[in-house]
């Protein structure tokens, strides 16, 4: 299958701090793929860059087949590039429902996705229909971690991008989130997935880029990738010195 | 209680909404007829000007949260431009409406380099920017400087006139506000008002966005200037674009409840008629005592009149609510 995101040298520079150095892979179109790194790695930038929330010092983005580099979030969004925050980002005043409302509404160009789930289907998919009228300030840790995917997913992305969807979370809840990042890549979205916890991305994802210190270490599958010596030393340190 | 009394509760606090404005709209229209003599007129007429300016600053300040303290740009633009159209011998509305176009193409140019600022950053940009307007128009000659321009005013002088006038644009102004509360636009200025990065993730484009509040408020901003200047009938540039202009359109949405529909109409309300009061009885400390208010405001009630008044509903509920149980 043709790649959905093809990401060349791109590169991140915050003052003389290279955030990213010359990160190149490619993410096939129904997939579900897991980033992973240790702390400061580079992966929250590596989504800001792509979601369009920080604009690359070099290199190139393609999303299905159109240069995508330098793009606003806004205009990434509506073609197609969605993104979840770390710490959700409610706007607290309003209600979830509301919430989810923005994305649907101002998250799609394409008129023909609007045959999909509306804002109220979506909050029942995962899982907090029963409190749509709540204001979103109301909600705790685990309900704004779905509030976040849900206004997310109410615009029907066709690249999600997921941040650490599962920190904060306990071990049901987590596993729920999980099983509904199944779902989700069921119903046809391909998913590049930021995680922190090796566990997770590991039962989930078919494929995993590891990437430390702002470069890509490695990409394979998961299981080969859990096995990978300089995986195992970015993570917990040489083996001699444990 | 029955379910019958229940029911008529129930549609009587529906009624509330639609039917406190229109008592209000028709109090306001009668109000010339229950002979409060030419004094009395001028004053609600002069409140009826600060009701549109401060729901046009809400629509910006209070609904996307980009708190201006450059408004009175618009409004002496409005009053400026409106003059000159009636002194060209135009149409009041024709003039009106010029006087809002000129003020639109201001909040343009304000707004794009402006816009790119955020928080206290835009709000320190406003200041420069109305101050550097009141200087220039100071020392414009066409429009006379410092000491003013006049309105050459032809047929007799008509009071009710520019009161209605004065009514009928404070009431597009509150109509336009209910619209866009309503609306797509208006869900994506309360979006960006509580985080503009994720607004702009979620499809909200918060530039272009802010850009149109902007001049939506600048139009109707304009349009009581130039409402107040056919009135007035002379204009300097200290009294229409002075600093103490722009505080004062940012005061009464405050003193109301910012970020709602009429919280900046109660606040103009409170605002208008107090003011003269104040400005009567202490001319050398009203600003301070306007100071003071938004200060313990923002401590203590930063919903304003409508946010005291709904905790005063709320409770009062909670308590007939509990006799019914017990």
């Amino acid at each position: 299958m043709a790649p959905i995101l093809r990401l060349d040298r791109i590169s991140k520079n915050f003052a003389g701090l290279a955030a990213l150095k010359d990160v190149s892979f490619e993410v096939e179109e129904g997939g579900l793929f897991g980033l992973i790194g240790p702390n400061g790695a580079g992966k929250t930038t590596l989504l800001s860059v792509i979601a369009g929330s920080q604009a690359p010092s070099s290199g190139s983005i393609t999303f299905r087949g159109r240069d995508f580099t330098g793009a606003r979030s806004f205009r990434a969004v509506r073609s197609g590039i969605a993104r979840t925050h770390q710490v959700p980002k409610p706007f607290r005043s309003l209600s979830v429902l509301e919430n989810v409302e923005v994305g649907y509404r101002f998250g799609c160009d394409d008129r023909s996705a609007s045959a999909s789930k509306d804002a109220a289907q979506v909050l029942e998919w995962v899982g907090i229909g029963h409190l749509k009228q709540l204001p979103a300030s109301r909600l705790s840790v685990g309900d704004l971690k779905r509030l976040e995917l849900a206004r997310t997913l109410a615009a029907r992305p066709k690249l999600l991008l997921c941040d650490e969807v599962c920190s904060g979370l306990t071990e049901t809840e987590a596993a729920s989130v999980l099983r509904l990042l199944g779902e989700i890549r069921g119903a046809g979205t391909t998913i590049l997935y930021v995680e922190h916890n090796l566990r997770a991305i590991m039962s989930i994802c078919d494929r995993v880029i590891v990437m430390n210190y702002g470069q890509k270490l490695a990409e394979g599958p998961p299981e080969a990738m859990q096995n990978d010596p300089s995986v195992i030393e970015a993570y917990i340190g040489k083996a001699a010195s444990i | 209680m029955t379910d019958a009394t229940a029911t008529s509760k129930a549609t009587i606090s529906k009624l509330i909404p639609v039917a406190a404005p229109l008592a209000l709209l028709a109090v306001l229209a009668a109000f010339p007829l229950l002979g409060p003599g030419p004094n009395g007129i001028r004053l609600l007429f002069v409140t009826l000007v600060w009701v549109t300016t401060s729901v046009a600053w809400n629509l910006l300040g209070g609904f996307a949260g980009q708190v201006s303290f450059g408004f009175a740009v618009f409004y002496g633009l409005g009053a400026y431009s409106t003059a000159m159209s009636l002194n060209a011998g135009l149409d009041r509305p024709v003039s009106l409406l010029i006087g809002a176009a000129v003020a639109v193409t201001a909040s343009l140019f304000i707004g794009l380099p402006t816009f790119r600022l955020r928080g206290p950053y835009f709000a320190i940009a406003t200041i420069g920017v109305s101050e550097a307007v009141r200087v220039v128009m100071t020392n414009v000659a066409v429009t006379g400087g410092a000491s003013g321009y006049r309105l050459s005013e032809h047929g007799n002088f008509n009071q009710l006139l520019h009161f209605y006038t004065a009514l009928s644009v404070a009431v597009i102004a509150v109509a336009v506000s209910i619209f866009v509360r309503r609306s797509k636009f208006g869900l994506a200025l309360v979006a960006i008002r509580e985080d503009e990065d994720a607004a702009s993730d979620l499809g909200v484009n918060p530039f272009r966005t802010k850009l149109l509040a902007h001049a939506l408020a600048a139009a109707l901003t304009g349009a009581a200037g130039g409402v107040y200047t056919g009135y007035a009938a002379f204009i300097y540039p200290q009294g229409v674009f002075g600093f103490d202009i722009s505080v004062a359109i940012l005061l009464m949405p405050i003193i109301g409840g910012v970020g709602t529909v009429w919280g900046p109409v109660v606040g103009a309300l409170v605002y208008g008629f107090v003011h003269e009061e104040l400005i009567a009885s202490f001319p050398q400390l009203h600003l301070l005592l306007y100071g003071s208010l938004l200060i313990l405001i923002i401590l203590f009630e930063p919903g304003g009149v409508m946010g005291l008044l709904g905790k005063i509903v709320r409770f009062a509920r909670s308590r007939s609510g509990r006799g019914a149980h017990s």
